[in-house]
């Protein structure tokens, strides 16, 4: 066989891929594929535009390309941490002028799930929407059935509640640093957040026996009191906890490189925020004083004292700082409730399958990433006739978009951590 | 692009370079349990078959040499993982990787971004619907030999969400599993346990991957697919 | 606060409270002068807005949007829910007033099929592009939706047969369960959208 037989004889598999891609397409009715005919595109295939036809004006802003404007597909895995989130960028260059953000590839149907499972059981479920702050998904539909029930939890639970909030804040926020950094190349940070989430979540373990979808909020209260370990552990915890923060933020805060980029970028006026629908720390880094916890006062969180912290530029870096602040003072709040916490029963009288009166209910919480609310409806049986979930991760995308052009690729990664989105959240 | 071959599959026509493929010795024959050409219709979908001599039963039924045992040796010990987190597992994959569960130990330090340079994709997460395009396009293009860990119930079986309408109820519906590591989450000493025992199987060559011939995408494109 | 009620005679009725949450109703077409009056009015002053959700109240049942507004003079939520007929899901969109108004109501779409006019991106957000069923409403039957794609069946609870529990315990337990041959043609592309022959390539004139 001599050199020509075997070219003619081993066809390249791109060929093969593209006759065979051609006949699908062909067999499936579908138009050829677009082949652009600019000047700097001419005879490529333009990618990045999908296949179907554009539904909604959106739709045809975004993809319709101006001339020198590309399509780039961050897709949904990618070494960025958040999760499955695929963002197609249009740029001109290396500057993005267009961005959407396409998800729902975590979609779970948890809130379909929920309508046939019992209450407790609902519980249960909305653990992995938010997984990072798995507390605050569990505590805003508790909140929402026990109003649904009539029932107010003890006053220890409701301090262990907060306890155990307050701490899922901390490692929140801290992770939120070390992804933060991540994301913009500093891998030491991360690992530093994750040694301080280990020591969180081993707290958490103790007192509610797993790492992380802690399975912990009940209707009428929390499953278990306190035990000596996690007593133990939190005071061995808390001595340190402070000095090891300030260690750890000192690296970025005053870093040369990450002020420059994180200065000036991505910056969210108030106005837009509110537009937006952006609630939590990125709300209180544009400057609106908006804490759930101060403006609807739900669990003890009137009897405690704190201050709602804002910062006045809304850029990445002021994000970055409101959500530093908020942990130093998560870390007092706990210093509070630790001090007060009364003793009690730590769950109300309720039977295992609850079946509340036909109502609807509105329960709100403040979740490391903004305002987190569940609305309920029974209808009087055993499972919640409407089980919806708010996820502030969702609407903070929303203002993505709106940030990004103008500024470079790689500052959307910058712009993108400092929101915090979870995917989990925002695709339920 | 829908490109998804392994360029060094060869094309599906009789005449094959055969002096590629060793031949079995005549000597120890170690019985080939693992399906056939044609027998696994779940590939079908995505227009792969077993290649008839490829694999490790097929192409290497020989006594292991001391060679042989020094590449398994570096294949276990440098398994570099896919960064493939999808949800909350994902968290306890990387804070397995990081320094109080260090995973580094065992070689898998570099969570490669790209698939091309993986070794192992570990499916740390829900698998959807809609992502399960994008996931298996990820398997194919990682280069063999290459072995996926499904991590958490989820990915083994449906989990918590056994009756969603948009959950794949279990990798295995899509991708060939080698371990199972169950949880929700599980700790990473169980993931450290799980890819412990995926060095094991890499040792003894007891992996689910197999030499594919490709014969092209069977269908055109996956709901939602990535383009 | 009940003070809301006498600026809205004729559109709000049924008003409802609770421990820390006031409810309205309003009618469907009127509820974008509503909340831009609860927006912008300095004594109501609800400027942000919470939670807009769908509920499907049953099969043969109208639909509600709920809105949940947030104020800083009032102490409570403000809901307001807008009764939407199944027959025609339609109802107007508050993106002019609360951008961030967007992918609540896509989300709204893409799971109840409710259709907000003056939505710029009603596209669906969770599921696929060319998904067919609306998941979250009760007359959601799983086999239906699935018959659609040509991944019908792969999951056992999409096939009515398997619902016999003496043969269903065989799919159950076995990771080598027969799979139903997977037949391409049904996966029909969607019909055409107005514009589908536009070109999206603009660097030359079409």
């Amino acid at each position: 066989m001599t050199a020509t037989d075997r070219e003619t004889r081993i066809p390249d598999p791109i060929d093969l891929d593209r006759a065979e891609e051609a006949r699908l397409r062909t067999a499936a009715g579908l138009a050829a594929p677009i082949i652009a005919e600019g000047s700097e595109y001419a005879g490529f295939e333009l990618v990045g535009v999908p296949d179907r036809p554009l539904q909604t004006e959106r739709e045809r802003e975004m993809y319709t390309l101006e001339e020198g404007e590309m399509l780039v597909n961050m897709g949904p895995q990618h070494p960025s941490t958040h999760g499955v989130l695929r963002l197609v960028i249009k740029i001109r260059g290396e500057v993005v002028t267009d961005l959407d953000p396409i998800f729902g590839y975590l979609h779970r149907g948890i809130e379909k799930l929920c309508e046939n499972a019992t209450y407790t059981t609902a519980l249960t479920y909305v653990d992995p929407m938010d997984y990072l702050s798995s507390m605050h998904n569990e505590h805003a539909p508790a909140i929402a059935f026990e109003k649904l029930y009539g029932i107010r939890a003890p006053r220890r639970a409701e301090y262990i509640r907060a306890l155990v909030v307050e701490l899922n804040r901390v490692f929140s926020h801290g992770l939120m640093i070390g992804f933060l950094a991540l994301d913009m190349g500093g891998i030491t940070p991360i690992l530093y957040a994750f040694i301080n989430r280990d020591d969180v979540v081993e707290l958490l373990a103790s007192i509610s026996g797993q790492r992380m979808l802690f399975n912990f909020f009940r209707v009428g209260g929390v499953n278990w009191d306190t035990n000596d370990e996690f007593l133990s552990r939190l005071g061995k915890w808390h001595t340190t906890v402070l000095k090891t923060v300030t260690d750890n933020e000192r690296l970025i805060t005053e870093n040369e490189i990450f002020k420059g980029r994180t200065k000036g970028m991505g910056r969210l006026t108030a106005d837009q925020a509110i537009a937006y629908g952006v609630t939590g720390p990125n709300l209180r880094a544009s400057g609106v004083p908006f804490d759930v916890r101060k403006a609807h006062p739900y669990s003890i969180y009137n009897e405690l004292e704190f201050d709602v912290i804002t910062q006045s530029s809304g850029d990445v870096y002021a994000r970055y700082l409101q959500r530093i602040a908020e942990l130093k003072q998560s870390l007092h709040l706990i210093d509070q409730i630790m001090d007060k916490m009364p003793h009690g029963p730590v769950q109300a009288q309720v039977p295992g399958i609850i079946r509340p009166r036909p109502g609807r209910a509105y329960g709100a919480v403040e979740s490391p990433r903004g305002l987190y609310s569940v609305y309920a409806i029974s209808d009087g049986g055993p499972t919640p006739f409407r089980f919806r979930m708010r996820d502030p991760s969702f609407i903070s995308l929303q203002v993505v978009p709106v940030l990004m052009p103008g500024h470079l690729i790689a500052d959307t990664m910058a712009v993108m951590a400092s929101f915090d989105p979870v995917m989990g959240g925002v695709d339920k | 692009m829908a490109l998804t071959t392994d360029p060094r599959a060869p094309a599906p026509t009789d005449e094959r370079d055969s002096s590629l493929v060793v031949p079995p010795s005549p000597g120890i024959v170690i019985p080939d349990s693992s399906p056939g050409p044609g027998d696994d219709e779940l590939l079908q979908p995505f227009g792969l078959e077993e290649h008839p001599q490829g694999g490790f039963h097929g192409l290497l039924e020989v006594i292991p040499t001391r060679a042989d045992l020094v590449i398994d040796l570096i294949r276990a010990n440098s398994l570099w993982p896919l960064l493939s987190g999808l949800s909350c597992c994902a968290i306890e994959m990387m804070s397995t990787a990081t320094s109080k569960n260090d995973i580094d130990r065992f070689g898998m330090f570099p969570f490669r971004a790209s698939p091309r340079q993986a070794d192992v994709l570990i499916v740390a997460g829900t698998l959807t619907t809609k992502m399960a395009g994008p996931l298996v396009r990820l398997w194919e293009q990682m280069p063999e030999p290459k072995w996926c860990v499904a991590m958490g119930t989820c990915t083994t079986s449906g989990g918590r969400f056994k009756r969603s309408y948009s959950v794949v109820q279990g990798v295995d519906r899509v991708m060939p599993v080698d371990v199972y590591v169950p949880g929700c989450p599980p700790r990473p000493e169980g993931l450290i346990y799980g890819m412990l025992k995926l060095r094991e199987l890499v040792m003894a060559r007891r992996g689910e991957w197999r030499t594919y011939v490709d014969r092209g995408p069977q269908r055109l494109a996956w709901e939602g697919d990535v383009r | 606060m009940r003070l809301l009620t006498e600026r809205f005679p004729d559109v709000a009725h049924d008003l409802w409270t609770d421990e820390d949450t006031v409810e309205i109703q309003v009618a469907r077409d009127r509820i974008v002068e509503a909340l831009r009056t609860l927006r912008d009015d300095p004594e109501f002053a609800f400027w942000m807005l919470a939670d807009a959700a769908a509920v499907d109240y049953g099969i043969g049942e109208h639909f509600e949007v709920v809105y949940h507004l947030y104020s800083d003079r009032h102490p409570a939520w403000l809901r307001i829910r807008v009764r939407v007929e199944r027959a025609d899901p339609r109802t107007p969109s508050i993106t002019g007033l609360w951008t961030g108004a967007m992918f609540h109501e896509r989300e709204m779409y893409d799971m109840m099929g409710i259709v907000f006019e003056g939505n710029r991106d009603l596209r669906r957000i969770y599921m696929s592009p060319d998904y067919r069923s609306f998941p979250q409403r009760k007359d959601f039957l799983l086999p239906d939706d699935a018959a659609d794609s040509s991944a019908a069946g792969v999951n056992p609870l999409e096939r009515p047969e398997t619902w016999d529990l003496t043969t269903f315990s065989r799919e159950l337990t076995s990771s080598a369960a027969t799979y139903p041959p997977l037949d391409t043609t049904r996966d029909a592309p969607p019909a055409a959208y107005p514009g589908a022959g536009e070109s999206a390539d603009k660097s030359r004139p079409a």
